[in-house]
């Protein structure tokens, strides 16, 4: 919303700068998005009058002759440069807005004698069409247009939805009032004649529309609106388009409730407001033919046994009865209509006009007679003397009264926490328009809003009011003190496992990313990740279109980004994200790259598969857990370099070697990647007393066929060692001879403890042959 | 024998090795001096005395000199070995990797901490979520204007076996309106009020998404931390003092909070929130708060009383806020690309260390 300083100050003639209005206007919940300083034209633009326009043969500009006191020669390509209409002149030497200094230039074999200029040209609007339309006689000619156009200020607010009485500068100045300031009221004084109503209005729908106002006058002139008015109309946003036009949307723009002018020339029995039939049509005002449903309200024309639309209710008027220059005689509605059904109507028309946006939002359902008398006063104003206003109007009123709010003032004391004394209370609402009555129980008020106040509906509402006007830099701090009540303890247990969680991989060495939650089906399949459930609606973009199935594709995008980018390795990359298949579940992935070490002027430690797997036993370890890790396949990794992860026994994700067709595909290099589905267990967390006695070890070598796993023998191992077996090392791995090809050796460290005692060598011998006869049995050999 | 010179010639012994065989010629069971030593008992008493003392006093210079010069040799050893040990100290170490969380990751961990030390709890929520606790529960019903103030992706669920929304309870609320990826973090709200009883305090952290052209200062996703305190008595003054709190664990002793008067529909005062960023001398607006509105606590009670549990927010009151982390991170470490958080460039990434 658009504020013109000049405007508001009609309202509120105490209100300050720019500056200070700034934070007055924060203090009332209005935040200034921009002020926009608005300065006079430069002393060589001056008013003209257009006395002849001619086409010049064969050139696509016109020789303009104007009345600036004497008569002048320009040459202008604007296509609405006619004779009698005012316009804005920059004469030679003039400055405008963007910097361009004017003289005396040759257009076309003749001499322009300065340039006549549009709104953009003249830095008043966007519009670059066709010159700014003045009325003919707005100054004497040759005055400058500064001497109307003084500087002035637009201050830009953010209104938020629950506020449309903010949609307007008197409703600025209202509120702003309510702070102290005093408030000039609007008594619009039309001067009325006593005139025979020409139309009627019916309403069908008394739901949709709940008021309905039709005001007429006759006589009318339509031309272009005062340079003062245009300058606000296009401060405020809106083009000017001619004095009816204008009327209704300064009215609007002052007060707050958007108005229609009809030509009431085609509305000769009257309107009807009914919800439309299934299918029917309209053209709107902006061209567009749009096909309507019952759900959506009309205004139509009475013709006999038959309507016709004219206007889509509350939203936009229609093409057929739109003020033209031809116009004499005006019919204005200013009606209210159901905000929700407004809302949706225009939702589904996707058309969000200045009549919607406030409707929707809530219009003062008790302004209609006063927006209307100000429009007819400004008719009168701009549209010359013959402008007869009807004395009488139509207006259909179902609305009904508000409940008063039952309001305790000693509840804004206890919801806000700082005393507010009674008094002060009453006299904030009552500054807000709002009548304050006593009830028959004490310490409750009934507080009935004004009608502009449609968020005024439950008692915090009030208690907001009565801390805004006091001010919210009054209010204390504090902080309470209490004890949760004991179900909401231990809540936090999964975040802190993740945050744990995510110590400890930054602590091994692994950057931390955080990818978008998006994915598509094509990147699924190109990255053999699950194909999506959740699509979006509305994607933004064709590789956004649904949501991602597995962390390890960002990881892996992250990686191509990398390399690409040239940024240093090795690359170990992990994210802690939530993935979507058929439920929304965390997960943790990793991502390694190059030696974790790498090698510069000495040798490189860490490679390939083992020192992923490394990190991910530490991880555990750290996390007082256990890990392990059988083979396994799974669709995006290397067959014979995958296997499934168990943390403390239980499966909960994979750990291998990128599938190296998918490597290939996105110009890879070797990766390693895990993805493990959280939340992780906890590990036992218990305690053993530190061992007394000391323990007592043996080395084992087995002799295995290439395909037998390390695992297999781990548990044949630990099947069979008894109780006492503390730790199981492997050491060493051992191919070549004496062996036979297709074997080999793996040796182990195995260390046994008895807590209470020593354990003798014979004992220790006894469980060492336990397992060279498991081991045995089970078909492998002990290495002597 | 020549005493001189067998001290002479220990004294230039050139090994710990020629050492001990001079040790031996002279003191050994079958040295120099030993025998002398032998030779002592056919001499006369005066003879034997002085030679005796003679011997001695050769004996004990012999055992100095011996010792000496070994003392010598092992120190000319270990300042050879040491020489020899000597490396490039110099140079760089083994490059071990060094990771490091987030910057989201960390801002959040710091904002978190602060209301951690003020007794809160952290919990977190869903990000695809039903229409119903995005929206219609927080007083935000499909006709409202206040929808149009946060552009929402839409989404729907194909490719059998199908997706599941699981409300508070686990219970499948997919059908419960559309479905949308969440525009805030206030829908945990209340779906923590429907599953606990006050009083309570407890921050969300949170990805939330909006339907946004993205540009410098604009991303489609980012992340928000909610607060919700819910008890017999809480105020807008309890409220002002944990944003206090907050702005003074972020900037220090000077940081202070500023209250403007809002509107979200979800609560009632409503607050917008900024903090003084003394190193800066400014105001930060950072969020949007008030007094938790009385429509979520009758939506919270009407839904445990469907699941069978007392209600239990009547009489209670509350305060909310919710805030943008990545702007608080932008403006801290001067980042000029809100889209540098999640473009995830290493070089970006890894100067937030420490």
């Amino acid at each position: 919303m658009k504020i013109v300083h000049s405007w508001l100050k009609e309202f509120l003639p105490e209100a300050p700068g720019s500056e200070r209005l700034e934070e007055l206007l924060a203090g009332l919940g209005l935040e200034t998005e921009s002020i926009h300083k608005l300065t006079a034209p430069h002393r060589q633009i001056v008013f003209a009058r257009v006395l002849a326009a001619e086409n010049l043969e064969g050139k696509e500009v016109r020789r303009l002759v104007l009345d600036i006191g004497q008569e002048v020669q320009v040459v202008s390509g604007a296509p609405n440069a006619k004779a009698g209409m005012g316009v804005a002149l920059a004469l030679p030497g003039a400055l405008l807005p963007d910097g361009t200094e004017l003289g005396v230039r040759k257009i076309a074999g003749l001499e322009s004698y300065g340039m006549a200029l549009s709104a953009r040209e003249l830095g008043v609007g966007e519009y670059a069409g066709g010159l700014l339309e003045l009325p003919a006689d707005a100054l004497p000619p040759g005055t400058p247009l500064a001497e109307v156009w003084g500087p002035d200020e637009v201050i830009e607010i953010e209104i938020t939805p629950n506020r449309p009485d903010w949609l307007s500068v008197y409703g600025v100045a209202r509120d702003l009032a309510a702070l102290g300031l005093s408030l000039v009221r609007p008594q619009p004084k039309p001067r009325t004649t006593p005139l025979a109503l020409p139309f009627g209005v019916w309403i069908e729908d008394p739901e949709g529309c709940d008021r309905f106002t039709l005001s007429y006058a006759r006589g009318v002139k339509v031309a272009p609106s005062p340079l003062l008015v245009q300058r606000r109309l296009y401060a405020a946003g809106m083009r000017p388009i001619s004095n009816v036009v204008d009327a209704t949307n300064y009215a609007m723009l002052e007060l707050g409730n958007p108005m229609h002018a009809y030509d009431a020339a085609f509305i000769r029995e009257g309107l009807v407001v009914r919800r439309a039939r299934p299918g029917e049509k309209l053209v709107t005002l902006d061209g567009v033919e749009r096909t309507l449903d019952e759900r959506d309200l009309l205004i139509t024309v009475k013709e006999g046994h038959q309507t016709r639309p004219a206007g889509l209710a509350g939203v936009m008027g229609g093409a057929e009865d739109e003020i033209r220059d031809t116009t004499t005689e005006v019919a204005l509605e200013v009606a209210h209509f159901d905000p929700v059904r407004v809302r949706r109507t225009a939702k589904r028309q996707g058309l969000k006009t200045e009549a919607s946006y406030r409707f929707e939002r809530g219009v003062d359902p008790d302004g209609p007679i006063l927006a209307a008398e100000r429009f007819m006063e400004l008719l009168q104003a701009w549209g010359g003397e013959e402008v007869e206003v009807a004395q009488e109007r139509l207006d259909l009123n179902h609305t009904r009264p508000r409940p008063p709010i039952s309001f305790r003032p000693g509840y804004t004391s206890r919801l806000v926490g700082m005393d507010y004394p009674a008094a002060t209370q009453a006299e904030v609402l009552q500054r807000l328009g709002c009548t304050v009555q006593p009830t028959a129980e004490a310490g409750v008020w009934a507080v009935t809003p004004p009608s502009h106040r449609v968020d005024l509906a439950i008692e915090e509402d009030l208690v907001e009011e009565v801390a805004r006007i006091v001010g919210y830099d009054q209010i204390p701090t504090t902080l309470p003190s209490f004890f949760p009540h004991p179900d909401n303890l231990g809540v936090d247990a999964p975040y802190e496992a993740t945050e744990r969680l995510k110590q400890v991989m930054a602590g091994l060495g692994f950057q931390e990313v955080l990818n978008y939650a998006w994915s598509s089906p094509e990147e699924c399949e190109l990255m053999r990740a699950p194909a999506p459930t959740v699509f979006m609606q509305n994607p933004q973009t064709a590789d956004r279109t649904a949501l991602r199935t597995a962390l390890y594709p960002g990881l892996l995008k992250n990686l191509q980004t990398a390399l690409a980018q040239g940024e240093d390795g090795p690359f170990l990359l992990f994210e802690v994200g939530n993935v979507f298949n058929q439920n929304e579940t965390p997960r943790l992935a990793a991502l390694l790259c190059g030696d974790p070490v790498p090698g510069l002027w000495q040798k490189g430690l860490g490679e390939g598969f083992f020192a992923l797997k490394g990190f991910l036993e530490t991880a555990a370890r750290n996390l007082g857990s256990q890990v392990r890790v059988e083979q396994e396949a799974a669709p995006y990794l290397h067959p014979g370099i995958s296997g499934a992860v168990y943390w403390n026994r239980q499966k909960v994700g994979q750990i291998g070697a990128l599938h190296p067709a998918i490597a290939a595909a996105l110009e890879l290099p070797q990766v390693f990647l895990l993805e493990l589905s959280l939340p992780l267990s906890k590990g036992p967390g218990t305690f053993t007393d530190i061992a007394r006695y000391p323990a007592s070890m043996r080395d084992l070598a087995v002799v295995v066929p290439e395909s037998t796993p390390y695992a297999e023998i781990e548990r044949v191992i630990r099947a069979h060692a008894g109780e006492r077996l503390e730790k199981l090392e492997i050491f060493d791995v051992y191919r070549g001879k004496p062996l036979r090809d297709g074997e080999k050796s793996l040796a182990f460290h195995l260390t046994f403890r008895h807590e209470g005692r020593t354990l003798t060598d014979l004992e220790t011998d006894g469980f060492m042959q336990n397992i060279i006869t498991a081991l045995e049995n089970s078909g492998y050999a002990i290495r002597k | 024998m020549n005493i001189e010179a067998a001290l002479e010639e220990i004294g230039k012994a050139p090994t710990l090795e020629s050492l001990q065989a001079l040790k031996v010629q002279y003191l050994g069971k079958n040295g120099l001096v030993t025998q002398e030593m032998k030779t002592l008992g056919r001499l006369s008493p005066e003879e034997r005395r002085e030679k005796g003392r003679v011997l001695n006093e050769w004996k004990a210079a012999l055992e100095k000199a011996l010792e000496a010069r070994e003392a010598q040799l092992r120190e000319e050893a270990l300042q050879a070995r040491l020489l020899q040990e000597s490396i490039d100290v110099s140079l760089p170490g083994y490059a071990f990797p060094s990771g490091g969380l987030h910057i989201t990751s960390r801002i959040m961990q710091e904002l978190v901490g602060i209301f951690r030390k003020q007794g809160f709890s952290v919990v977190e929520g869903p990000e695809v979520e039903s229409e119903f606790f995005n929206f219609d529960a927080i007083n935000m019903p499909d006709w409202h204007p206040a929808r149009d103030m946060q552009d929402t992706f839409w989404v729907e669920f194909k490719n059998q076996p199908g997706f599941t929304i699981q409300g508070p309870f686990g219970e499948d609320v997919t059908g419960r309106g559309g479905a949308v990826l969440r525009t805030h973090t206030s829908g945990m709200q209340i779906r923590y009020m429907i599953q606990h009883t006050p009083p309570f305090r407890i921050v969300v952290p949170g990805r939330v998404f909006r339907y946004e052209q993205t540009d410098a200062s604009h991303e489609a996703m980012f992340h928000q931390l909610e607060g919700l305190v819910v008890g017999p008595n809480i105020t807008m003054a309890d409220l002002k003092g944990a944003i206090s709190e907050l702005a003074r664990g972020l900037f220090g002793e000077e940081g202070k909070a500023r209250f403007q008067p809002t509107y979200f529909p979800f609560v009632e005062p409503g607050v917008q929130f900024a903090m003084w960023w003394p190193e800066r001398q400014k105001w930060l607006e950072l969020g949007g708060a008030g007094m938790v509105h009385p429509y979520l606590f009758k939506a919270v009670d009407d839904y445990r009383e469907r699941q069978g549990l007392p209600r239990a927010y009547e009489g209670m009151t509350g305060w909310a806020f919710g805030m943008g982390v990545e702007r608080l991170a932008l403006l801290r470490y001067g980042i000029p690309d809100i889209r540098y958080f999640y473009q995830n460039r290493l070089s970006f990434l890894r100067q937030f260390r420490g």
